[in-house]
């Protein structure tokens, strides 16, 4: 809730300006100084050597990171699991579903063209996307929470990925829930093809965002 | 026996060393400013306790909101005024008819003690309206928001009377209380038309400090000379104090391709050894294990998750991706210690399409199934296996008394209880108490035997043997569960009794039956008898209504006073182990119209940092009136029964995949 404030509170002070986009994303991705983050150290020689697909996914809220390495292909989505059995569900760079994080998201639908999923460039993104997110609640149904994003291209630049140095775009995606609650995404996406080396995901209203840092890339070819 | 009326007593028990914390939101247990009303702003599940001490004035407070829009308080008053003291108990309602807009202001009507003639009767409507940090109230009230002491209001020789709300003298009121932001520190301040001792006009400030989360200490002051402090207790048991699922993942789901059928299969052993490897992580029990046919029957257990469908969830998860091709059924049992209660029939094929789905957990539901567990099953890998164990503890209890006394008064008694348990079905128990804090009037013993109303006869300041009993459940069939008691249940009273349940796993009720024969216990001494008996034959019906653990529990029947007496208990189980009732019993001897009770039940991982799945209990009213009463202590099933309800299983399938 603090992190919502503060990025609502933010992005209304400083209306849309882009040279402060760097102070909302950095809102996003420490929301929480108190909060210890444990980050594993991640092996990169021996994730490559094995030829894993691999991420890094940090809770932020909840001071929590892990390692997981792709596991099934289902749907399209690739699941991602670590050791412990935490993990999250990509297709393309949207989150679809976590596990092991907190309060679980179970699902995300999206439009066809979500610019996530199909990795397009950062210039290419359409001025807005609706995407709707599936929380457990009592019962068999899914409480569901629709929210619409629109995105603003930042800076170019480039970002160190567990040890390796990415060349990328930053989209900082401002979003409205149907109930009037708003969150942020920041994206890093590869400067050439537009897939996502590193993401912050809202994934729901306890679990807040979730951090993706791909390692390595799935490649459906290997 | 000569018969009292019933009363209303108070009792609070710890059934662990920790207290959960105790306090209030507002007179009635409706939402108040300091005496005053204000918006009815909860939401649904929203609960709290409070107590309210001052110099003539002391009362425990339940509120509960059944609804964003509807508020349900009942309090346990004592009044002090020169003419002595005067206790009662008052069922209010707070109804929220508008909700505040952007410009538009909200509307409140409340009614504090309906049914009763307590001086704290009163009703008010008020419109209400929030500026930031700031909310403010103004109404119009009677009864108790109009005059000192309101009197003839609510009950005329046993009759409940409407006649008089909103009726009569009426007084404006208005209060604003003010979020300072600051470490939980809220103020507030209020005028009311009310004339006390010191003035014609009433104006109160108080200021509230949020000691822990959801624990808030109230100190209060008025201009007619009144001080006092009020503890609250607010929570939300529909969320979470702590995030959940902050443990270990569950394992990750595998589909059963045609491919997989094409591998090397691995037999029932292997099967079972990576069940349990891998089980063992979530901290899930397997304790009964068969692979037959195209089945695979598992009994599983937590000691640390009480959401049963997530707990089938995980073993279903695990046993995805090591059953081998050709298994298409995943059965789980549930077991209550006596009983396997359910046995919840997956279809491997439904989960296969479920996983990873929007709708994961209603086509995960599409493809369960409920079953009673059969009487005899095939000899499985492992079965349950039982020593025989003696186990004993220490618990304190706290109960107050607003009959006899005029003043809060206490007593504290400590448990020492033990169990030697023969088999799972099996045990004997005891427990012996010390009433290490008496605060009550004690009373000779009554010429004649009571009931209940002679309950502080039974007060040595010595220790006393509260319950030797000895317990057996069993099934007649898959459907038909029962039980036999003998020895001395409580501290009142001492026979057999038995009972039988009627219980459809697919159902969403069952149907008991209790039969009791008892003798009353002597006021002094471990083992004596009074000269008199009772029998009791009361039938119960138990049903889950609606998809959000709501329960109804309907009792009928000759109870201990030799009266027919009816009981109704309306309740909400959480998924996540707490549970609220309320209940109110009438006689065909009663003479007053209403008697109330409470019960909360709230798991031990909210009060305890140990965690845990049992629970601890608070229980409000009760046994203190002759009639309407029944025997404490014998063993209910349903107790045992009702976390195997299909209704909960259902209201937890949410995280069946988490």
């Amino acid at each position: 809730m603090i992190k919502v404030v503060v990025s609502a509170g933010l992005i209304i002070s400083l209306s849309g300006c882009l040279g402060t986009l760097g102070q909302m994303r950095d809102a996003i991705l420490n929301p929480n100084p108190e909060v210890e983050m444990q980050v594993p150290r991640v092996n990169r020689a021996a994730i490559e050597q094995a030829d894993l697909a691999a991420v890094l996914v940090l809770s932020p809220t909840i001071g929590l990171g892990t390692v997981g390495v792709a596991i099934q292909m289902r749907d399209g989505r690739i699941i991602y699991n670590s050791n412990e059995n935490r993990g999250v569900t990509l297709e393309g760079g949207l989150i679809y579903a976590t596990l092991g994080l907190g309060t679980n998201l179970q699902a995300v639908t999206t439009q066809s063209n979500d610019p996530l999923v199909t990795e397009a460039r950062a210039g290419e993104w359409p001025a807005e996307v609706t995407r709707t997110y599936y929380i457990a609640q009592r019962g068999t149904e899914f409480a569901q929470i629709t929210a619409t994003c629109r995105n603003q291209v930042g800076r170019s630049l480039a970002i160190d990925v567990a040890e390796a140095t990415r060349q990328v775009v930053e989209v900082v995606e401002i979003c409205t829930t149907e109930a009037g609650e708003d969150f942020n995404n920041v994206h890093y996406l590869d400067a050439d093809t537009g897939r996502i080396w590193r993401t912050s995901q809202w994934t729901g209203p306890e679990q807040t965002n979730i951090q993706v840092d791909v390692i390595e890339q799935f490649d459906p070819d290997a | 026996m000569s018969l009292k009326p019933h009363g209303i007593a108070f009792s609070f028990v710890l059934s662990s060393l920790l207290a959960s914390g105790v306090a209030a939101e507002g007179i009635g247990g409706l939402s108040q400013a300091i005496d005053t009303p204000r918006a009815a702003s909860g939401v649904a599940d929203d609960f709290a306790i409070l107590f309210d001490f001052r110099e003539d004035y002391r009362a425990l407070s339940l509120g509960l909101q059944p609804s964003d829009w509807l508020e349900i308080g009942i309090s346990f008053p004592t009044y002090d005024d020169d003419a002595g003291s005067s206790s009662g108990n008052e069922l209010s309602f707070g109804l929220r008819l508008l909700k505040e807009g952007t410009y538009s202001p909200g509307l409140t009507v409340g009614i504090v003690g309906f049914g009763s003639d307590d001086r704290g009767s009163g009703e008010y409507v008020l419109a209400s309206k929030t500026f930031g940090a700031f909310s403010a109230s103004a109404g119009m009230g009677w009864g108790r928001y109009a005059l000192a002491v309101p009197q003839d209001r609510g009950v005329d020789d046993g009759i409940i009377r409407t006649d008089h709300l909103f009726e009569g003298d009426a007084e404006p009121f208005a209060n604003i209380v003010w979020d300072t932001g600051l470490n939980g520190l809220v103020a507030a301040a209020e005028y009311s038309g009310v004339a006390g001792a010191e003035a014609d006009e009433t104006f109160a400030a108080s200021l509230s400090y949020e000691v822990l989360e959801g624990l808030t200490v109230t100190g209060l002051v008025n201009n007619q000379g009144d001080a006092g402090l009020r503890l609250t207790f607010a929570a939300n048991p529909a969320r979470s104090l702590v995030q959940e699922n902050i443990g270990r993942g569950p394992h990750p789901y595998v589909e059963n391709t045609p491919a997989r059928a094409n591998r090397p299969q691995p037999n029932a052993q292997q099967v079972l050894t990576l069940l349990n490897e891998r089980l063992e992580k979530e901290d899930i029990n397997i304790s009964r294990f068969a692979m037959e046919g195209d089945a695979i029957d598992v009994t599983a257990s937590s000691s640390t998750d009480v959401v049963f469908a997530r707990i089938a969830g995980r073993v279903a998860r695990v046993l995805s991706a090591i059953a081998p091709a050709n298994i298409t059924t995943f059965r789980v049992t549930q077991n209550t210690g006596a009983f396997d209660s359910n046995v919840i029939v997956l279809d491997r094929a439904g989960l296969d399409q479920a996983v990873g789905a929007p709708n994961a957990a209603a086509l995960a539901w599409d493809a369960t199934s409920f079953e009673a567990s059969p009487r005899n099953r095939p000899e499985g890998l492992i079965a349950p296996s039982f020593e025989p164990r003696f186990t004993y503890g220490l618990a304190p209890s706290f109960r107050a008394d607003f009959i006899t006394s005029d003043t809060l008064e206490l007593t504290g008694t400590l448990n020492a209880n033990a169990r030697y348990t023969f088999s799972p079905q099996t045990f004997v128990s005891a427990s012996v108490g010390y009433r290490f804090l008496n605060q009550w009037t004690q009373e000779d013993p009554p010429a004649e035997p009571q009931p209940r109303s002679d309950f502080t006869s039974y007060a040595p300041d010595i220790a006393f043997l509260q319950s030797l009993s000895v317990r057996h459940r069993f099934r007649i069939t898959p459907e038909l569960y029962s039980r036999v008691s003998a020895g001395l249940f409580e501290r009142a009273y001492g026979g057999v009794s038995g009972e039988v349940i009627w219980r459809d796993p697919e159902q969403n009720f069952a149907l008991g039956l209790e039969a009791t024969y008892v003798q009353k216990r002597a006021y002094e001494g471990w083992f004596g008898f009074e000269d008199a008996d009772a029998s009791t034959l009361i039938g119960s019906l138990y049903a889950n209504l609606g998809t959000n653990g709501n329960f109804v529990i309907l009792d009928a029947g000759q109870h201990l006073a030799d009266d027919f007496a009816v009981g109704l208990t309306v309740g909400r189980n959480y998924r996540n182990g707490w549970r609220i009732a309320a209940s109110t019993t009438w006689s065909e001897e009663e003479t007053a119209p209403l008697k109330f009770g409470a019960e909360i039940a709230i798991p031990l991982s909210w009060t305890s940092a140990e965690g845990g799945i049992g629970a601890t209990n608070l229980f409000v009213g009760g046994q203190s009136g002759d009639f309407g009463s029944r025997v404490s202590g014998t063993g209910l099933l349903y107790d045992e029964l009702r976390a195997s309800d299909k209704r909960r299983i259902e209201d937890g399938f949410g995280e069946f995949w988490n």
